[in-house]
């Protein structure tokens, strides 16, 4: 009797066993030729400008789960000095980093401009959400990361029905003295923000919101440390930073007008030089699977695929009415926007 | 007589048994230079690795700053963009004068706690002492935090109470001024000239204000007119390391300045970084701060002049702790208000977000947890970096202290002819905003034939070049007070300067030593600028953890980091007491 109760759980046990082996296995015969070149080369290094350092070492043991034998060296630092190491090393004629994902598209524009990205296109790309496909029409550079911003509120100053509803709310008198944000000068996303609010409302916008007396941060997510000491109680912030302060029970409130959350893509590309090509190639293709997306969720990021759900308290793409600048107008625009908010806000 | 003057320096018990002229004649003089003397050997090593630490990562910043973006072509472009806009203008004027402002207001808290620690018999000195090193480990980013929660115009704890008391509308303190900006950096700047300074109060004797008692001079003019005085040395040492290190500052006016919207330099120098990147412009924004370092250094220079500091004489002379009878409670008062105010009031304000689910809830029995530091123990990437942290820390302590001691020795005792070159070469690194000299640290180090790129030694070297400043120039206030007569004792009796630096000047300058390597090692464990274009993801440390932590709005883990560290600062001069015995910081005698 006791014996026979050991068989099935057994069975289990090698079932799984079997079916792990099965999913650290590539999926398809691209992938599969992908990994078998990659292993030989047994790692790569990832330069981020996105996430921290603990979730980035975390998308780095998911892949080496999925294909062993490949450790990521993941380095996490600002967009700005992980671009700047970049151009050092390309200076020196060293490449030390792989795969470079950074929050200003700029940076890619520029990398593609000067010849120094690999063209590739993954094949998990097609299962992205639609707004995140075809960053690069070439092919240079793809969806790493997306980020949200939108309004945000501290629910225990301000009732859900007094909060602002849309953009335009944001500059209405009643806020004096209450509103905080980010500025383009030091925040890539608070310029795309710029660049979005002069298209649709102009520059008065601004003008009108500095004579609420604004208190303005350097990055886009100094409001939420704002707004959770009360110091302020409506701002414009990043969604995900503010979607895991409130899931700790922090008295914050995510806004999405109906006009449109704003939405900046952080690009992902593989340098030219790379020591671990095969492997960086892998890693793109990590970065479109989804696996990363799952463990994007974990830490209330944006999931870039459709078949992954969001985290709770969040909401899918496809449920929001996005609005994004394309990279041309950025390019074109927050050069400008910086000057003129220096003009605006004397800063 | 050959045999051994040549022996001495390598066998130091021995020597002293042939008398030697102190002023060896010029003939003497030829024939030693031939001979390898170990101290000879010292010197010019330490002056070795000073060009290779300092000089080529500056030399980097120098050319680069004339090179264009684009081709490398020499241009004096970057400086028509750094300069060329009245903006940046006023960012360098404003910098400099907030530099001026915060060195003035950490003197008027440094030197009265630093006398009243060093020279009186008030209670509760050791208190006094590990708070201001509690202070001084303080990220500046998390003081200034603690600040905004203290003083904030709307929410803040103190303005909070002040409606509550006298039923104003409007708070009575404004953290986002001038004025808050420059009280919050003085807070956390300030334990640079309390440690120069109760360093060199320690070793005053008591000969010369007993002098002074009999030559009929109050007790308290006898403070001004002769202690205080004699320390000058100490206390201009450790302003001009308060004013340029205020200077290349990023983190307190990232979150008082900007907000305030007052136009700081190194405000206006980040964004260069910002796409497009004009690293070039930026290296020519920060070159006129190396000219400002040297003027500061010919000041100090025409300040001090030929003035007299000598207060360690081979003459023991007795310390008195001068009795402040009834006024005993009243200084510690005083004392206790500035701990107050640069640690207990915001570490209060902190602790309410360290040992909270939700800091944004307020204070409650339910949101109370010991969560947010288990969770720092818990995860083995943040043990290895709280590792990391003070491994490198006390690595850099220890190399800048020995280097810094070997350069200060030849330049104070005029041992060669470009001693000035080299002091300056010594003090240049500090006020070079850290962003501009890590890429060149970055570029110097990590490119053949030293590929240092991913290893601890990089940060170690990166460290010990950005504060070989602080531990030079304590080293200078420290020998500036030692009579060259002991030292010269030792060559008369036939010792080399290696016997005499060894035996004479380290023992006596012991405690001042441990207090410089403090003075790197605190800075160093918190330093941002440098590490976070050093670390590779094997090494990285605190300062950066502090950076995730705060942009992904992580501020309860934070807050948490934040008292972790002022716990093991303490633990760190508790140990220290331990080990030292009472002559350490928290020295009773």
């Amino acid at each position: 009797m006791r014996k026979a109760n050991w068989v099935p759980p057994l069975w289990a046990v090698i079932g799984l066993g079997l079916l792990a082996a099965s999913g650290a296995r590539a999926e398809t015969a691209h992938e599969q030729e992908l990994y078998d070149a990659a292993k030989k080369e047994g790692s790569i290094t990832w330069y981020s400008g996105i996430l921290d350092q603990q979730i980035c070492d975390r998308v780095g043991q998911a892949f080496s789960t999925q294909y062993p034998g490949i450790q990521v060296d993941a380095i996490k630092t600002t967009s700005q000095v992980a671009f700047q190491r970049l151009l050092q090393d390309l200076k020196a004629g060293q490449v030390q980093s792989d795969v470079l994902t950074t929050t200003d598209i700029g940076q890619m524009v520029f990398l593609k401009s000067k010849g120094e990205l690999v063209q590739y296109v993954p094949e998990n790309g097609a299962g992205l959400a639609k707004a995140l496909q075809g960053v690069d029409p070439e092919g240079y550079f793809h969806t790493g990361w997306v980020g949200l911003a939108s309004i945000v509120y501290n629910t225990a100053k301000v009732k859900p029905a007094d909060a602002p509803k849309d953009w335009p709310d944001l500059a209405d008198a009643k806020w004096k003295n209450q509103i905080t944000f980010g500025s383009p000068n030091y925040s890539g996303m608070v310029g795309v923000w710029t660049v979005a609010m002069e298209q649709r409302y102009g520059w008065d916008y601004f003008t009108k919101l500095n004579d609420l007396g604004p208190q303005i941060g350097r990055s886009i997510d100094d409001a939420v440390t704002v707004l959770n000491s009360g110091e302020r109680i409506v701002g414009m912030s990043s969604v995900a930073t503010a979607l895991r302060s409130a899931a700790k029970g922090n008295p914050l409130a995510v806004v999405y007008p109906p006009s449109g959350v704003l939405m900046v893509i952080s690009p992902s590309g593989i340098i030219k030089g790379a020591p671990h090509p095969n492997a960086a190639k892998l890693f793109m293709e990590f970065q479109a699977g989804p696996e990363y997306s799952k463990i994007l969720v974990e830490n209330f990021e944006q999931p870039l695929r459709p078949d992954v759900p969001p985290s709770p308290g969040g909401k899918s793409l496809a449920d929001m009415k996005l609005f994004a600048p394309t990279a041309e107008q950025i390019e074109k625009e927050l050069q400008p926007n910086k000057a003129k908010w220096r003009d605006t806000f004397g800063m | 007589m050959n045999r051994q003057t040549l022996a001495p320096g390598l066998d130091g018990q021995k020597a002293g048994v042939v008398p030697r002229p102190a002023s060896a004649g010029g003939v003497q003089r030829v024939r030693r230079s031939f001979r390898i003397d170990p101290w000879s050997v010292l010197w010019i090593g330490a002056t070795l690795i000073l060009l290779f630490l300092v000089v080529a990562p500056m030399l980097r910043l120098l050319i680069s700053s004339f090179q264009s973006t684009d081709t490398g072509a020499f241009t004096l472009g970057n400086y028509v963009t750094a300069y060329g806009n009245p903006r940046r203008l006023i960012g360098l004027g404003n910098s400099l004068f907030y530099g001026g402002a915060v060195v003035l207001v950490s003197i008027g808290f440094a030197v009265p706690l630093a006398w009243a620690v060093a020279r009186t018999d008030m209670p509760g000195k050791g208190v006094v002492r590990a708070t201001v090193l509690g202070a001084f480990i303080t990220p500046s980013y998390l003081g200034a935090i603690g600040w905004i929660l203290l003083a904030g115009p709307n929410a803040g704890w103190l303005n909070r109470v002040w409606k509550a008391v006298t039923g104003a509308d409007t708070g009575l303190f404004d953290v986002y001024s001038f004025a808050g900006l420059v009280l919050v950096t003085a807070l956390y700047a300030f334990p640079y000239i309390f440690v120069f300074t109760a360093d060199a109060l320690d070793r005053v004797s008591s000969e010369m204000e007993e002098a002074a008692h009999i030559l009929g001079m109050s007790p308290l003019r006898t403070v001004f007119k002769v202690t205080l005085p004699l320390v000058m040395p100490a206390v201009l040492g450790g302003s001009i390391i308060v004013f340029l290190d205020t200077v290349a500052l990023f983190g307190t006016p990232a979150v008082i300045a900007l907000p305030a919207r007052i136009n700081i330099m190194t405000l206006q120098l980040w964004q260069f970084f910002e796409f497009p990147v004009r690293a070039e412009a930026a290296a020519a924004y920060a070159v006129p701060l190396v000219l400002i370092t040297i003027a500061m250094l010919g000041l100090q220079r025409l300040i001090l002049g030929r003035k007299g500091y000598v207060s360690l004489t081979g003459k023991g002379g007795g310390r008195q702790h001068m009795a402040l009878g009834r006024l005993r409670w009243p200084v510690l008062g005083l004392c206790l208000l500035v701990c107050s105010l640069a640690v207990f009031l915001p570490y209060a304000a902190l602790a309410q977000a360290a040992f909270s689910r939700a800091w944004g809830q307020g204070f409650s029995v339910a949101n109370l947890t010991l969560g947010n530091f288990s969770y720092l123990f818990k995860e083995a990437s943040s043990r290895q970096i709280i590792l990391n942290t003070f491994t490198y820390s006390a690595a850099t302590a220890c190399v800048a202290v020995g280097l810094a001691l070997i350069v200060a020795y030849v330049v104070s005792r005029r041992l060669v002819l470009f001693g000035g070159v080299l002091a300056g070469l010594c003090m240049a690194p500090l006020v070079v905003p850290g962003i501009v000299l890590a890429i060149g640290f970055y570029a110097v180090y990590s490119a053949p034939p030293l590929a240092l790129y991913g290893t601890a030694a990089i940060l170690v070297l990166g460290f010990t070049t950005r504060f070989l400043p602080i531990a030079f120039a304590n080293c200078m206030a420290g020998l500036r007070s030692l009579n060259p007569e002991m030292e010269e004792a030792v060559r008369i009796l036939g010792g080399s300067r290696l016997l005499a630096v060894r035996r004479v000047v380290v023992p006596l300058l012991k405690k001042s030593l441990v207090g410089t390597w403090l003075l790197v090692f605190i800075p160093a464990s918190r330093e941002l600028s440098t590490a976070i274009f050093l670390v590779a993801a094997k090494t990285r440390v605190i300062s950066v953890m502090i950076l995730d932590l705060s942009e992904n709005g992580s501020f309860e883990l934070l807050a948490a980091l934040g008292f972790f560290l002022l716990g093991v600062t303490i633990l760190i001069v508790l140990l220290g007491y331990r080990l030292v015995g009472r002559d350490f910081l928290l020295r009773k005698s």
